[in-house]
């Protein structure tokens, strides 16, 4: 992956996307349970959108990857498509512990596991799953880095 | 849409882009103008060879497994896997255990009913439905967090009861979050009930017969809206159920407003047995020992998950690690009856159709396709519900 | 008892087809049939006896062990031994459940599909993961294992132990 820096930099039509980041949400095989608690996040009482982030459907305008799930082997392909739609620079949170290790369906025999294996990541929120807070949290601290 | 005279299939990708369902899915419709006249459903993004997981770790490690099966219904799958366990060891959990599983169900239950209710509506467009009721719902995953620790997976069960305690001041707090989530529920039933645009997407709309629903094996709300008596808490009432015990809530409509309906009524229940399991919790141990290596034998288990019967088929070896686990989801289910459902109806009334059976994708994660061969049409599912929405103004 | 009645129901629907039953738990009957009669019994008990609904097709992998004289482990007999499938009907409380043997070189059974329709995902999951034939099933897709999964490998059975196994190192998880 280039450095991240440079091509901030560069690109400073998008900059202005990084304080109000478009996200896009991608459950590649988990339980939902991650899901409902992102979900939760758009919900009145963590507001996530006064942060200015906005959760919308095309990876051709986002910013930001919000990934689950320990990526089973049908899901792994549409990972890697999603990833390559979204223009750059662009950033993945992974959340759960699915996306760290694979989380409890490590060595099942669909998963790969680690996100990492199939698209860079940027942020891992862990948790089995983390709070909405957690999450929220999580992509702060991605937005507050690259504003460094 | 035009009308064609040719049928025409459109790809209808539920994706991971949708904000609202969570799961990644595709529907395939086939439709002849407005009508669908097919419908087949394919899995496959949640599979994570779970049953076979279970076979190369312990008993103990496949209830952790097990819970996350589904996160929306992660403790009636814990439950299910326990009990089984403990039948196949002989080993009776103590009444003040069964009790609090039952506790734990009927919170999961109304979180679960909750977010569908906000989903459901979502699908439709009633966007101010669908965030008043995920805020009342956090009322019950805040009491679930109070219990247990955590809002979601609360891992209460461990093989031969429970492994948290409700004290008085998380009984209080219980009895006051009932108090406030059934003066919210009253309202939703009303809107349900009486608000015009919602009911003009829903009376009438994915009709199930009765003697349809029985062929094809319907199960839970789904299946008691249109009139089948089949509710594994009354029938085949397991841990704490035969002491707490629960009405059978039915309509006989059949469409998608009694779906509505018999979940709200459902919610009614919980919130009282919530109650009366609060006043009347049984003294004792939280859980009775069970033996590392489980005797062989095989066993059933079922329980009634939120969206119907839940399916354990157990079989043991002797040793501390099961011979096969098979899971039966209740979505599974109710799946073959809505692909039944969907031919006749209008391609604007899927979204609501197929959130009317409360899909739970990673129970039972599965890909529906509408596909276009004329044009190769693809129509996103926000598309879809978007032509839903529209379709009805 | 209700539930003995239903049992002694689904007991008496069978008697004909019955090669052997057991009582493996109280509310539960299991009844071992011939391969050949599994559409005559589904028409049994749902059709003629109206007992209960069909609520899942368990498969089961029964495979022969030898113990290593020196290692003293148990270990797989290579293609010996045989599949299971279980026909699971409830009715309230009680279970009733058709089981039938079939061998290795040839696990094929009849659809139940024209009796219930809803049959055809519970008979495609037991073939993707179990490797059983349903013989006129109506639909053959894969449900559940994806598109690249390589054809004839049937991850429920014992002696599969993971992708990485089945290929030289090189080719990686899943190609």
């Amino acid at each position: 992956m280039s450095n991240i820096a440079t091509t901030v930099m560069d690109k400073l039509k998008t900059w202005a996307r990084v304080n109000s980041p478009w996200a896009i949400h991608f459950n590649s095989g988990s339980c939902n349970g991650c899901d409902i608690e992102i979900l939760a996040t758009l919900t009145p009482r963590y507001d996530v959108e006064r942060f200015g982030i906005k959760l919308q459907g095309s990876p051709r305008h986002a910013d930001v990857l919000i990934c689950t799930g320990p990526v089973t082997l049908q899901a792994r392909d549409r990972l890697v498509r999603i990833y390559e739609q979204m223009p750059e620079p662009k950033f993945v949170v992974a959340v759960g512990s699915c996306g760290i290790s694979g989380g409890v369906f490590q060595g099942c025999y669909n998963v790969v596991g680690d996100i990492s294996e199939v698209i860079p990541v940027n942020v891992y929120v862990p948790g089995c799953p983390p709070r909405p807070e957690a999450i929220i949290h999580g992509v702060v601290e991605l937005l507050k880095s690259l504003q460094k | 849409m035009t009308s064609p005279v040719s049928p025409e299939k459109f790809i209808v990708p539920i994706g991971p882009q949708h904000p609202a369902l969570k799961e990644p899915g595709h529907f395939e419709f086939t439709v002849d103008g407005e009508i669908v006249t097919n419908a087949s459903a394919r899995l496959g993004f949640v599979h994570r060879g779970m049953e076979k997981g279970t076979e190369s770790r312990t008993w103990v490690q496949g209830l952790y497994l097990m819970e996350r099966v589904c996160g929306i219904c992660s403790h009636v799958h814990a439950m299910a896997f326990a009990l089984g366990v403990e039948k196949l060891a002989g080993v009776q959990a103590p009444p003040r255990a069964q009790a609090i599983r039952v506790l734990i169900g009927e919170l999961e239950r109304i979180h679960s009913h909750l977010l569908w209710l906000g989903v459901a509506a979502h699908e439709g467009g009633f966007d101010t439905l669908f965030m008043f009721s995920w805020r009342d719902r956090e009322t019950v995953m805040e009491l679930l967090e109070t219990i247990s620790g955590n809002r979601v997976n609360y891992s209460a069960n461990v093989l031969g009861g429970v492994k948290i305690d409700i004290d008085d001041k998380q009984k209080d707090a219980l009895l006051k979050g009932m108090d406030f989530l059934e003066e919210r529920t009253r309202h939703y039933l009303k809107v349900v009930t009486e608000d015009e645009t919602f009911l003009g997407r829903t009376r009438n709309v994915g009709k199930m017969t009765y003697e349809e629903a029985d062929t094809l094996g319907a199960i839970g709300p789904t299946g008691r809206a249109s009139g089948i008596q089949r509710d594994v808490r009354v029938n085949s009432p397991y841990a704490g159920y035969p002491d707490f015990p629960v009405k059978l809530v039915t309509a006989t409509a059949g469409d998608l407003e009694a779906r509505f309906v018999v979940r709200i009524e459902e919610l009614f229940e919980s919130y009282r047995l919530v109650r009366e399991i609060v006043e009347k919790l049984p003294p004792g141990d939280l859980a009775a020992r069970v033996p590392r290596r489980i005797p062989e034998g095989e066993t059933i288990s079922r329980v009634e998950a939120p969206r119907g019967e839940l399916f354990y088929f157990m079989k043991s070896n002797g040793s501390d690690m099961p011979e096969r686990i098979k899971v039966r989801t209740p979505s599974l289910c109710n799946w073959a009856s809505v692909l039944v459902t969907a031919v006749g109806h209008k391609l604007a009334d899927m979204p609501m159709i197929l959130a009317g059976i409360d899909p739970c994708f990673s129970c039972n994660d599965r890909i529906v396709t509408v596909t276009d061969h004329a044009s190769s049409n693809q129509m996103s599912w926000e598309s879809l519900r978007q032509y839903g929405i529209e379709y009805y103004k | 008892m209700v539930i003995d009645d239903d049992l002694k129901l689904a007991e008496s629907l069978l008697e004909k087809i019955t090669i052997s039953s057991t009582r493996p738990e109280e509310n539960r009957v299991d009844f071992i049939i011939h391969a050949s009669d599994i559409k005559k019994a589904t028409l049994k008990l749902l059709r003629e006896g109206h007992w209960g609904y069909l609520s899942a097709i368990t498969t089961l992998d029964c495979p022969e062990y030898m113990v290593d004289e020196t290692t003293k482990e148990k270990k797989l007999v290579p293609e010996k031994g045989h599949l299971e499938v279980l026909y699971h009907f409830c009715r309230d409380a009680a279970v009733a459940t058709l089981r039938v043997s079939l061998p290795y070189e040839d696990p094929t059974i009849d659809t139940i599909c024209d009796i219930l329709s809803s049959a055809t995902l519970y008979e495609r999951e037991a073939a993707e993961l179990m490797g059983i034939t349903f013989r006129g099933t109506p639909n053959t897709d894969r449900l559940i294992l994806a598109e690249s999964w390589p054809e004839g490998v049937y991850p429920l059975r014992k002696a599969f132990t993971g992708l990485k196994d089945l290929q030289t190192p090189e080719e990686g998880v899943c190609s």
